[in-house]
C-alpha cells in the first residue's frame, strides 16, 4: 500500500485534489444557483414545460458535465501515470525495492482509478441531491446509473495507462481525448441514425461504442439517472428526448463488453510495463 | 558523514551479486556481450568504462530493471526479476530524482515501507541514514529545497537505510563537490569494513582507485579486465638497464613478458606477473648481462584503463 500512499500524497501535494474540490464546490453551487432559477420559472403556471421534463434535462446536463470533467481527469491522471516516472528516474529508486512491476502498476493505476470513481460517486451524488432538493428529482435507478459512469471513467484510466506504458504522458492524453470525441461523434451518430431510421449510421456508431465504449456507457449510465416521468413523456411525444441522453437500458452484452474492454486494457498495460525495459 | 556501526542485514552469507554471460542487444546494437561480475561478501567492486560501455545497463540488468537476452544472475542467492533478490539491497541510481513534493523523511518513510522496517526501526534507522550522509537537520525540508547534491545525498541515504547486505552506486558523486566526494569514499570504506558489499559504478578512475578490492571493465559492452585492483594498478611494468641492450638479453626479458619501449640500453617490460621480478634480475645476471637498474614502475589506475581501451580499440581495427 506503500505506493497507493504515496500516489495520494502526490495528488494532494501537486494540488490535484483541492483544486479538483474547489473547481467541483464551483460548479454545483453554479448547478444549484441556474436549476432553481430555472426550475422556478417553468414551474409559473404561464409556462407550458412539464416541469418533470425541464427538471430531467437539467439534472442529466448537470451529470453530463460532471461526467465530461470525470473523463477528462481521468485521462490526464492516467496518461502521465507511467511515461514521467520513468523519465524522470523516479520509478527507479523505488522498483530496485522489493516491489512487483505489476504491484507498482497496480497500486498506482489503481489510486488513480479509485480518485475518479469516487469524484463520479460524489459529485453525480451531488447532483441528484440538488435536483431532488429543488424539484422532488427522482431517478430511474441512480446507483445503476452511477455505476456505468464509475466504469466509464476507470475503462478511461485503463486505456490511459496503458499507452502511458509505452508512449509520453501527453501522446497518450492526446490519443485518449481523441479516442473520447470520436466516441461522442459515435453517439450523434447514433441519435441521429435512431431518428432518421437509418441502420448504416447506426451500425456505424455500434461498431464506435466497442473500439471506445465511453460514450455508449454514458447514454446506458443516462437512461438510469433520468426521471421515469420524463421517459413516458418522451415516447408519449416523439419530439420531447435529450440528445445527450439515452432512451433505453444498456444491454447486458454491450455492459459484459465494457468490463472485458476495461480488463483487456489493464492486462495489456501490465504486460507491457512487465516486459519494457527501464 | 559519519561511521556506520552495525553489520548489515539480510544477506545471509549468500554471494551478493553472481552474474554470468550477461547479453543484450538493443536493435542491432550489442550493449552488454558475455559479461561476467562477480561480488563478494564484503568486496568492493569497481566496474569502470568509458561512456557507453555498458556500465549502466549492467547496473539496471542486476535490479531487473533491463531485461537480458543471454545470461544468468543473481542477488544474494536469489534470480534477478524475483523482487526479494532485492529485499536486502540499496541502490543509488545514476539518474537519481525524488519527489519533490516530499520532505526528505518522507521519502526515507516510503523506502523503508518498501523494504519491509518494522515500524519500531523505522526512525531510527531514517534518522542514522541522514546523519551518514550528512544530511541531519535537513530531513524535515522538502525535496524541492534541496539542491542537486543533496539530493545525491538523498540517493546515498535510501541506498544505506536499513543496512542492506548489498548497495549498488551508480555515479553516486557525480553531484557532489570535492568534500562530498571524500565523505563518500569514507562511507564506501566503512560500509566494507562493516561487511557491506558494495558495487561502485564510476567513470572516476581515481576514486575507483582509492575504495576498490576489485575493478571490472567493460568497454563495448565487454569485460576487457576482472580482478583485484592491486594486480591491476601495480608496478606490472618495469624499466630494465643493461650494460647493453643485445639481442639475447631481449630475449630474456620476452620470456618474462612484452617489451612495449626500447631505447639505448634500456627497455620497458610488461610484466605478466608481478612476482617474476627476482626471476628476471636472476636470468639476466646467469646470462652475464649487467644489470645496471630493475625499477617496477607503478601505473595508475588510469595509465592502465586507457592501455587496455586502446589496446580494444586497435583490437578492432578502430
Amino acid at each position: 500500500m506503500t505506493v497507493v500512499r504515496l500516489t495520494l500524497r502526490e495528488a494532494a501535494n501537486r494540488k490535484v485534489l483541492i483544486v479538483g474540490a474547489v473547481v467541483s464546490v464551483a460548479f454545483l453551487l453554479l448547478f444549484w444557483l441556474g436549476f432553481s432559477i430555472a426550475f422556478n420559472s417553468i414551474t409559473s403556471p404561464s409556462d407550458p414545460t412539464d416541469p418533470a421534463v425541464g427538471a430531467t434535462i437539467m439534472t442529466v446536463l448537470g451529470l453530463y458535465a460532471v461526467q465530461f470533467l470525470a473523463a477528462f481527469m481521468a485521462v490526464l491522471l492516467a496518461s502521465g501515470a507511467v511515461a514521467p516516472e520513468i523519465d524522470s528516474g523516479r520509478l527507479h529508486a523505488i522498483l530496485a525495492r522489493p516491489l512487483s512491476r505489476t504491484s507498482w502498476l497496480a497500486q498506482r493505476a489503481g489510486t488513480f482509478a479509485m480518485l475518479v470513481a469516487g469524484y463520479i460517486v460524489v459529485m453525480s451524488g451531488a447532483i441528484l441531491s440538488i435536483g431532488a432538493a429543488i424539484a422532488g428529482y427522482g431517478a430511474i435507478a441512480p446507483w445503476r446509473g452511477v455505476a456505468l459512469l464509475a466504469l466509464e471513467v476507470v475503462v478511461l484510466v485503463a486505456l490511459g495507462t496503458a499507452l502511458s506504458v509505452r508512449l509520453s504522458a501527453i501522446a497518450a492524453g492526446v490519443i485518449v481525448i481523441a479516442l473520447y470525441g470520436a466516441a461522442w461523434i459515435g453517439g450523434i451518430m447514433d441519435i441521429v441514425g435512431t431518428a432518421l431510421d437509418n441502420p448504416t449510421l447506426q451500425r456505424i456508431s455500434t461498431g464506435v461504442s466497442l473500439v471506445i465504449p465511453s460514450d455508449a456507457l454514458w447514454r446506458g449510465a443516462s437512461y438510469y439517472l433520468q426521471s421515469p416521468a420524463f421517459l413516458i413523456a418522451a415516447q408519449v411525444e416523439a419530439d420531447t428526448g435529450n440528445p445527450f441522453a439515452g432512451n433505453a437500458p444498456p444491454s447486458g452484452l454491450f455492459v459484459a463488453w465494457a468490463v472485458a474492454y476495461g480488463t483487456a486494457w489493464w492486462l495489456l498495460a501490465d504486460r507491457w510495463f512487465r516486459r519494457r525495459d527501464l | 558523514m559519519s561511521s556506520p556501526t552495525e553489520s548489515p542485514v539480510g544477506g545471509d552469507g549468500a554471494v551478493p551479486i553472481a552474474a554470468t554471460g550477461l547479453c543484450k542487444t538493443y536493435r542491432d546494437r550489442k550493449v552488454l556481450d558475455q559479461v561476467d561480475l562477480h561480488v563478494g561478501p564484503g568486496q568492493v567492486v569497481g566496474l569502470l568504462g568509458p561512456n557507453g560501455a555498458g556500465k549502466t545497463t549492467t547496473v539496471k540488468a542486476l535490479l531487473g530493471m533491463v531485461h537480458l537476452d543471454e545470461g544468468t544472475a543473481a542477488l544474494l542467492g536469489h534470480p534477478v526479476g524475483d523482487p526479494t533478490a532485492r529485499r536486502a539491497v540499496g541502490y543509488l541510481p545514476e539518474k537519481f530524482q525524488y519527489p519533490d513534493w516530499l520532505d526528505g523523511r518522507q521519502v526515507l518513510e516510503a523506502h523503508a515501507r518498501l523494504i519491509g522496517l518494522p515500524a519500531d526501526e523505522r526512525a531510527g534507522a531514517i534518522t542514522d541514514a541522514l546523519r551518514l550522509v550528512g544530511l541531519s537537520g535537513r530531513g524535515d525540508d522538502r525535496v524541492s529545497g534541496y539542491s542537486k547534491g543533496m539530493q545525491q545525498r538523498l540517493g546515498l541515504a535510501t541506498a544505506i537505510l536499513g543496512r542492506p547486505a548489498l548497495v549498488i552506486l551508480d555515479e553516486p558523486t557525480s553531484a557532489l563537490d570535492p568534500i562530498g566526494r571524500r565523505e563518500v569514499r569514507d562511507l564506501i570504506r566503512t560500509m566494507r569494513d562493516r561487511g557491506t558489499a558494495v558495487l561502485l559504478n564510476s567513470h572516476l578512475l581515481g576514486e575507483v582507485e582509492q575504495v576498490c578490492d576489485q575493478v571490472v571493465i567493460l568497454h563495448r559492452g565487454r569485460v576487457i579486465h576482472s580482478g583485484p585492483l592491486v594486480d591491476l594498478a601495480a608496478g606490472v611494468e618495469v624499466r630494465v638497464t643493461l650494460d647493453r641492450l643485445d639481442e639475447d638479453a631481449l630475449a630474456v626479458m620476452a620470456g618474462f613478458g612484452r617489451i612495449t619501449a626500447r631505447e639505448s640500453d634500456t627497455a620497458l617490460l610488461a610484466l605478466d606477473d608481478v612476482a617474476a621480478v627476482p626471476a628476471l634480475a636472476s636470468a639476466l645476471v646467469m646470462r652475464g648481462h649487467g644489470l645496471q637498474a630493475l625499477v617496477p614502475l607503478h601505473r595508475s589506475l588510469e595509465d592502465v584503463f586507457v592501455d587496455l581501451v586502446g589496446t580494444d580499440l586497435e583490437g578492432e581495427g578502430l
